[in-house]
């Protein structure tokens, strides 16, 4: 699903060069459930923006979903992960003008999906979710909790391959964490979607299958290779 | 949820903000078309009083007389005046002769400008003679009927039923005199006419004259002002035959008019543009903004799938719909302000005491407006264009986003 070669990235500040990224390589394949761990600035954000097409490596090679995405327009990227990435913010990042259900059927009406399908889809996410009856509230008007749910719903809604989620628990208590945890859990395991996490956070370390530690822009450990 | 309907509501996020750029937006359109239809009102009241007591909406001429204005260049009308008159859109063909003379009192002499017309066709169209009252029209029978400006009444020191002499050179080259008589008073406040017109019947101008069945001018009054682009065309392919005559517009006939009004629009035109700048570069504040507090979400947009060109089109949108909004608003206030203007008008007498000629016509001091709804609707279509103009500077800027920085966007 996730092919990474040698992947570098250095952020230029005037005349400094910081490199957030050295000579990366990583495989994560389809279905798994890994998280992304380290301290803050060992680069798990990088690593994910670039996975997710919102950045660009300085070097190297990154293949997503079959594609190689390292040299691609904005426009291709942008199609790319409406078609294949689902994303959970740290900071949910739900629109603030817009309902619930207008939140999470979001990338769906990017798709061009007729309205009654868009609704059906969401009403099955909403109550899969526990937060059916919601959908009319906007964002402001929802608890943490519940506005990240409406961001997973988002994130699954158009049925993508991949779900990147950066520091999804960060902001919620850890009951919420847990069952949100627990509820991403089951949906990978029923749905085959691959997540892979950014996080320091013990509980969804504890939870992930893979652990891929990150320290200075470098892999410090892999438990996949662990295991083998 | 589609773009627009997600523009429409990022919109109103600030409601205060949207709301005072869209009463400052539709106050401006609202002075535009107000101001424009203002001066519509008094131009048309100019140009309307101006043809019909000056050239007609439509005149005729001797070829070379508009350049020199020589008694010498008059042209027989023939039957003419009755084949004009029977044009549709035509109200009235008004023959005129123009003869400078001398007018002697017993006390005084003035060099003056006889005019021979038909009183009874003129009386109903021209705006002078229609004011006067019965007793002092000029009766058609009688040829020593004459209707002298009121200055020059005082200067020849005539009354009301007084008797002077009219000299003039005739056709012949023979000194010609007649005696009129004081008929009536004209007033038109263009201190040039008061002071140096007589009017007389036709008749007793073209005999004193000695030019039986000539004129230098005739008029054509039209139904409505704007059927003068379709008649103009018409009226010259009926004097083709004649190539001693020129049919010209009222704008060509009195070219002084016609500039003042010009002139006065162009600087008109340039506040308007003046305006128009401001609110685009208001548009421009607003919706930028408004993007840039927005840069985290369009981040957030742009991750999520949304092309760069759809983010666009959303800021643009955004502009659209405050045009849209804006131009309603404005045009809702421009018809009330142009309604008030229109039956109210504004009265300038309290501060103008003397009347003012405005290239050869008298200024009216009560302003009124007159409706120009296609004006109206171009100007509110030109503020919808202006705000989705305005957003794209917005919108370019919202489009180069990139989802990872915009994302650590605060």
């Amino acid at each position: 699903m996730i092919h990474l070669e040698n992947v570098s990235k250095i952020y230029r500040t005037g005349n400094r060069e910081v490199a957030a990224l050295l000579d990366f390589s990583l495989d994560v394949a389809r279905g798994e459930f890994s998280v992304l761990a380290g301290p803050s600035g060992s680069g798990k954000t990088t690593v994910l923006n670039l996975i997710g097409c919102l950045d660009q490596s300085t070097r190297g090679r990154i293949e997503v979903a079959g594609m190689d995405v390292s040299r691609r327009t904005v426009t291709q990227l942008a199609s790319f992960r409406l078609a294949h990435i689902g994303f959970i913010f740290q900071s949910y990042n739900l629109i603030p003008v817009l309902s619930a259900q207008e939140n999470a059927e979001f990338t769906l009406m990017l798709r061009g999906v007729p309205k009654a399908k868009r609704q059906a889809r969401i009403q099955e996410l909403f109550e899969r979710l526990g937060i059916a009856g919601l959908e009319n509230r906007k964002p402001g008007d929802l608890s943490g909790g519940q506005q990240q749910r409406v961001a997973i719903a988002r994130a699954m809604a158009a049925k993508p391959n991949l779900i990147l989620a950066d520091e999804p628990t960060a902001n919620l208590d850890s009951k919420t964490s847990e069952d949100l945890l627990e509820l991403m859990r089951e949906l990978n395991e029923e749905q085959q979607i691959t997540f892979l996490f950014s996080s320091h956070d013990p509980m969804i370390i504890g939870c992930a299958r893979r652990v891929i530690e990150l320290k200075d822009g470098h892999l410090a450990s892999d438990s996949k290779d662990s295991a083998a | 949820m589609n773009l627009l309907r997600l523009s429409w509501r990022n919109l109103w996020r600030n409601r205060r903000r949207t709301l005072i750029t869209l009463l400052a937006m539709a106050l401006s359109l609202m002075l535009i078309q107000a101001f424009h239809n203002l001066s519509t009102g008094v131009y048309q009241r100019m140009i309307d009083s101006g043809v019909k007591a000056g050239s007609g909406h439509i005149a005729l001429y001797h070829r070379d007389y508009p350049g020199t204005r020589s008694e010498a260049l008059s042209f027989a009308p023939e039957d003419l005046v009755q084949q004009l008159s029977n044009l549709p859109g035509i109200r009235a063909a008004l023959p005129r002769l123009y003869l400078p003379a001398l007018a002697q009192s017993s006390r005084e002499s003035r060099g003056i400008l006889l005019i021979g017309l038909d009183a009874e066709k003129e009386q109903p169209h021209n705006p002078y003679l229609k004011e006067l009252p019965e007793s002092s029209r000029l009766r058609l029978r009688n040829l020593r009927d004459a209707l002298l400006g009121k200055k020059l009444m005082e200067e020849l020191q005539l009354k009301d039923g007084q008797k002077f002499v009219v000299r003039l050179q005739s056709r012949s080259g023979e000194m010609a005199a007649e005696l009129f008589r004081v008929r009536g008073i004209l007033e038109t406040g263009i201190p040039e006419v008061d002071r140096a017109t007589i009017m007389v019947n036709r008749p007793a101008a073209e005999r004193l004259a000695g030019m039986e069945n000539q004129i230098h001018e005739l008029a054509l009054i039209l139904g409505a002002p704007q059927a003068q682009e379709a008649l103009l065309p018409q009226v010259r392919a009926m004097v083709s035959s004649s190539p001693e005559i020129r049919a010209l517009g009222w704008e060509e006939a009195m070219p002084n008019l016609a500039n003042a009004i010009r002139l006065d629009y162009a600087s008109q035109k340039v506040i308007f543009a003046i305006i128009l700048i401001i609110v685009g570069i208001g548009v421009i504040n607003t919706l930028l903004m408004s993007v840039m507090e927005r840069i985290r979400e369009f981040g957030v947009m742009l991750a999520l799938g949304m092309r760069p060109r759809d983010l666009a089109s959303v800021i643009l949108l955004e502009g659209f719909l405050l045009g849209v909004v804006s131009a309603i608003l404005g045009s809702l206030f421009g018809v009330l302000a142009t309604w008030y203007l229109k039956v109210r008008g504004i009265d300038l007498r309290a501060f103008i005491n003397e009347s003012i000629e405005v290239g050869g016509v008298v200024f009216d001091p009560v302003l009124r407006a007159r409706w120009d709804l296609p004006a109206m609707a171009w100007a509110a279509l030109f503020m919808v264009l202006l705000c989705t103009l305005a957003a794209i500077y917005p919108s370019r800027k919202a489009a180069r986003t990139a989802p990872a920085t915009a994302m650590r966007h605060v």
